[in-house]
């Protein structure tokens, strides 16, 4: 009760402080020697502000206070307490006061970090990540209030949807936030960069820290997202090319490519329109993805119920941010008219810029296919759903030549350059195809675009494992990136060629045996737990070598809401998965039994592991070549 | 003739807009292959010829009508106004229960049957798909 | 290349995208069925809630009286504040207000009832669902206006102080 109205307060008070910001900050813009410090003071004190108003409501779900509707809503006082506290992001209304929380965070930061750059810009952009800033916090007033007082107080909650309580979802949505909001940072800036027209190479250094800092927080929470879909949702699958996932692999080409970008912009004054478009769509993809999501236009099976009144406020918002970066661009960017001058075919920067096309190319195909469906829906209200053969077909043979190009790249120079080492590196070419050939070969799986994607990935293998040992080429952090890089795609490759999978319906007691597997249904037992009830089912699987397996994957029902879950009993080895997961079919004997043997699983999680980490040493790296 | 810059540079324009126009050509082509409909049981019942292409069909699981062996699932879908009668083999999710939105996604056999590849799941026991609200909707 | 054009052309594709997103958000709305005047009521068979006994719908629907029936959970929230309209509305002798119990637990929503009162007349128990997807309804709070068999109007989502006062001026 006291803590919703604290919360409540300081983000009324946090808003009023954004106005007084910008009303300092236009004062300071006039006659700007010296960043004013009251300008800072004020960031900071709203910062507190919204944390306080965060900690409010984590201490409201931490004492399931139930007169707060949210809390009420989502929580329950017999969750355990990691899940009450992962609950106040859990929903619509935790989740944005997080995002504004994430957003303030970020801009005080940059004001401290931020030191050698002209105060103008620094002021410039403050003000514009307030407008953004100011967006949040009407919205979350006008439309998602959090505090939202319940008279009289309910005993208890209805509890948080069973699926969602889950230690990889638990931190998956601040993780993936702090990539979204980074790029707000990067927004903000590039807008200001270029109301004062300096994109520059010194720009550029300056704001790689914050691309490579949302860049890996993106990595990494799209990936936790994908490890949870995997063992939660029954299906085995990683990756399912549904809309609400789509929405969070946009924003990440997007940065990828700006990343990319911003290399080149380092080294050599081009690529200026580029950057600052693949800026302003980084961040508007991120608000688009809230978007799809928030407002249900989307049909996906991660949609929650929700409320299409909310979407109007972020489309209006996403469209007004859009026409003012528009508008920035149009009016303040002078591109520089000898940017395609001295260009060689042959350099860094030509590859760098055809990988980008291809990251584009990727992109477009994602949103696409993403957003069909809506506007098929609108102008002939015909309902389709775009499904995964789609995305394969467009994007796996164009990975091809991707991948070819970030293995020569890298080992071009910038301007004009000899490809050096021929020799080595067609031999490391003909290796690598011999090496597909014969394990498609072996496998009896063959097929030509198979055989030449492998190939390819083998290749950018071979290759930057060697770069690890070559002095010549130390730009360690873009190496690890790139070996990851195809050390992710061969393992999703042969996660997809070689897995097997069994679906069958077994009463206790049953056995499934086609020639290669037996599974042997042995026994099913009971537990109680404190929020649900769990049946556990205890399983044998013998494979064709002989070799037993013990597995037990659990039906969990909860009390409230009164869900079933099942819990697949993943066995992980480096070489392969076991993944069962069964199914209880209302008032029937049979259990519904899937059995899946996956291999290389683990290695798609720690190649994007790497991946991230290539990031992280880019960032803690001071200058490298 | 023309400079050597100016040459490359109309190289460059046109490779870019023989990809675009690739590009989505390429695009056009897979969407209309690979989009899936989604019909309700009485769109179903109205259709004049029947095609090999993947459908969706959503509605309500009809009370009782779940009957499982060992290799299948059948269970009816309905809008209240029409039913069809769905056969499946393959995982089944959480939240398929009698009485509960669902959609399935395969191929038709006749107006009246349909073999099921796939069985979407929600998370959340609230949330019906639009298309199954709206095919109940008109009913 | 034409600057200005490229510039018009940008900003029309967005606005174009602005207008059929935003489109697409006004058709989430319309899911929720019209409005449906004459249509007569489901009949089935069902549990009440105090007594557990099996009761037609006949039996529970007599036609020459209005009824309004319910929709309620008592974890629904907009239902606590409609609440106290319904028991305003028992006052009127013409009207008799059936609950419909949504998926609930019967002793929470015995708490809601002491807690707040109790507007019904009847409560229909439906612990399943099964009879709100009957009568069509999506959600909690619903209610529908009935009148000799048929229902005259549906009200979707929290009643409030304007729709009870039309409920009045309907039953006169």
């Amino acid at each position: 009760m006291l803590l919703s109205v604290i919360g409540h307060y300081s983000l009324i008070l946090g808003l009023c402080f954004s106005l007084i910001i910008i009303f300092l900050s236009i004062k300071n813009f006039k006659n700007s020697e010296y960043l004013n410090t009251k300008i800072l003071f004020s960031s900071f004190f709203q910062l507190i502000l919204v944390s306080l108003s965060f900690l409010c409501l984590v201490f409201s779900f931490v004492f399931s206070d139930f007169s707060n509707e949210t809390v009420f809503n989502n929580s329950h006082s017999t969750k355990p307490l990691f899940y009450k506290i992962s609950g106040t992001w859990g929903n619509h209304e935790g989740s944005l006061l997080l995002w504004l929380l994430v957003l303030t965070l970020f801009i005080s930061l940059f004001l401290i970090k931020t030191k050698k750059q002209p105060v103008k810009y620094k002021i410039l952009t403050l003000l514009f990540q307030q407008i953004i800033i100011i967006g949040f916090f009407v919205f979350l007033i006008q439309t998602s209030n959090p505090f939202n007082y319940l008279y009289p107080t309910p005993d208890e909650g209805l509890g948080l949807n069973p699926i969602l309580q889950d230690p990889a979802l638990a931190i998956h949505p601040p993780i993936l936030y702090l990539g979204y909001v980074g790029s707000s940072i990067i927004f903000s800036s590039a807008l200001a960069a270029t109301c004062l027209n300096m994109i520059s190479k010194k720009w550029a250094t300056h704001i790689k820290k914050w691309v490579l800092i949302s860049w890996v927080f993106l990595t990494l929470g799209i990936m936790l997202g994908s490890i949870w879909a995997y063992y939660e949702l029954g299906w085995g699958g990683f990756w399912f090319w549904d809309p609400v996932e789509n929405v969070s692999l946009m924003p990440w080409l997007a940065l990828t490519t700006l990343l990319h970008c911003i290399l080149v912009l380092e080294k050599k004054q081009v690529l200026t329109s580029w950057v600052i478009i693949l800026s302003i769509s980084t961040f508007t993809l991120s608000m688009c993805g809230t978007f799809l999501v928030r407002s249900g236009i989307l049909n996906s099976v991660h949609t929650f119920a929700n409320d299409p009144g909310r979407g109007l406020f972020i489309l209006v918002f996403l469209f007004s941010l859009i026409l003012i970066s528009l508008f920035v661009f149009f009016f303040f960017h002078k591109s520089t008219q000898n940017e395609l001058n001295n260009f060689s075919w042959l350099s860094k920067e030509t590859s760098i810029i055809i990988n980008n096309w291809f990251m584009m190319y990727f992109l477009s195909v994602v949103l696409i296919g993403t957003v069909y469906p809506i506007f098929l829906d609108v102008l002939s209200s015909q309902k389709v759903s775009v499904g995964p053969p789609f995305y394969h077909k467009l994007i796996v043979p164009f990975l091809i030549p991707f991948l070819l190009a970030m293995a020569i790249g890298p080992k071009l120079k910038w301007v004009k350059s000899n490809l050096e080492d021929k020799l080595s590196m067609i031999l490391l070419l003909i290796i690598s195809v011999l090496i597909s050939f014969f394990i498609l070969k072996i496998f009896e799986a063959n097929f030509l675009i198979n055989t030449i994607l492998i190939s390819s990935a083998t290749y950018l293998f071979f290759i930057t494992f060697r770069d690890f040992f070559i002095k010549k080429f130390n730009n360690i952090s873009q190496n690890i990136a790139h070996f990851g890089f195809s050390l992710l795609i061969l393992s999703i490759l042969f996660n997809s060629l070689f897995s097997s999978e069994i679906t069958t319906n077994l009463k206790v007691g049953e056995t499934f045996d086609d020639s290669k597997t037996k599974i042997f249904f042995k026994s099913i037992k009971q537990k109680e737990e404190k929020n649900f009830k769990s049946i556990i089912a205890n399983f044998n699987i013998e494979n064709s070598m002989g070799i037993t397996e013990n597995l037990s994957p659990e039906l969990r029902i909860y009390n409230q809401p009164n869900i079933v879950t099942s819990e697949a009993d993943i066995k992980t080895t480096m070489i392969s998965d076991k993944f069962i997961v069964i199914n209880v079919v209302q008032n029937q004997d049979y259990f519904n039994v899937r059995y899946q043997v996956k291999p290389f699983m683990l290695w798609i999680w720690l190649s994007v592991l790497l991946i991230s980490f290539g990031g992280l040493v880019s960032l803690f790296k001071k200058n490298y070549e | 003739m023309y400079g050597r810059k100016v040459k490359l540079r109309f190289l460059f324009i046109l490779l870019i807009l023989t990809t675009l126009i690739l590009t989505v050509f390429l695009v056009l082509k897979s969407l209309k292959e690979n989009v899936v409909y989604f019909q309700s049981p009485s769109e179903i019942k109205e259709i004049s010829e029947l095609d090999k292409k993947k459908i969706r069909v959503g509605g309500m699981v009809k009370k009782s009508s779940i009957f499982i062996t060992s290799n299948e699932v059948k269970f009816i879908i309905t809008d209240f106004k029409n039913e069809i009668n769905v056969t499946y083999s393959g995982a089944i999710p959480n939240l398929f229960e009698e009485g509960k939105g669902v959609v399935a996604e395969g191929f038709l056999k006749d107006r009246n049957f349909f073999s099921a590849t796939k069985i979407l799941a929600k998370h959340d026991e609230n949330y019906m798909p639009p298309e199954v609200k709206e095919a109940l909707g008109n009913k | 290349m034409n600057n200005k054009a490229l510039k018009i052309t940008t900003i029309a594709i967005f606005i174009i995208i602005f207008i059929v997103f935003y489109k697409a958000l006004q058709d989430t709305n319309i899911y929720t069925p019209k409005k449906k005047s004459n249509n007569e009521i489901p009949s089935f068979s069902t549990n009440l809630f105090y007594s557990n006994k099996k009761i037609n719908s006949s039996e529970l629907f007599k036609l020459d009286k209005f009824y309004l029936l319910n929709i309620w959970s008592s974890w629904c929230v907009p239902c606590r504040t409609e609440h106290p309209l319904l028991m305003d509305l028992t006052k009127n002798k013409k009207i008799e207000i059936i609950g419909l119990n949504y998926k609930d637990k019967k002793n929470s929503a015995e708490n809601f009832l002491n807690e707040l009162g109790n507007p019904y007349q009847e409560i229909i128990f439906d612990k399943e669902g099964i009879n709100a997807i009957e009568w069509g309804a999506f959600g909690v709070p619903e209610s529908f206006l009935i009148n000799d068999g048929k229902v005259i109007k549906k009200y979707i989502g929290p009643l409030n102080k304007e729709l009870v006062e039309e409920i009045r001026l309907l039953i006169k």
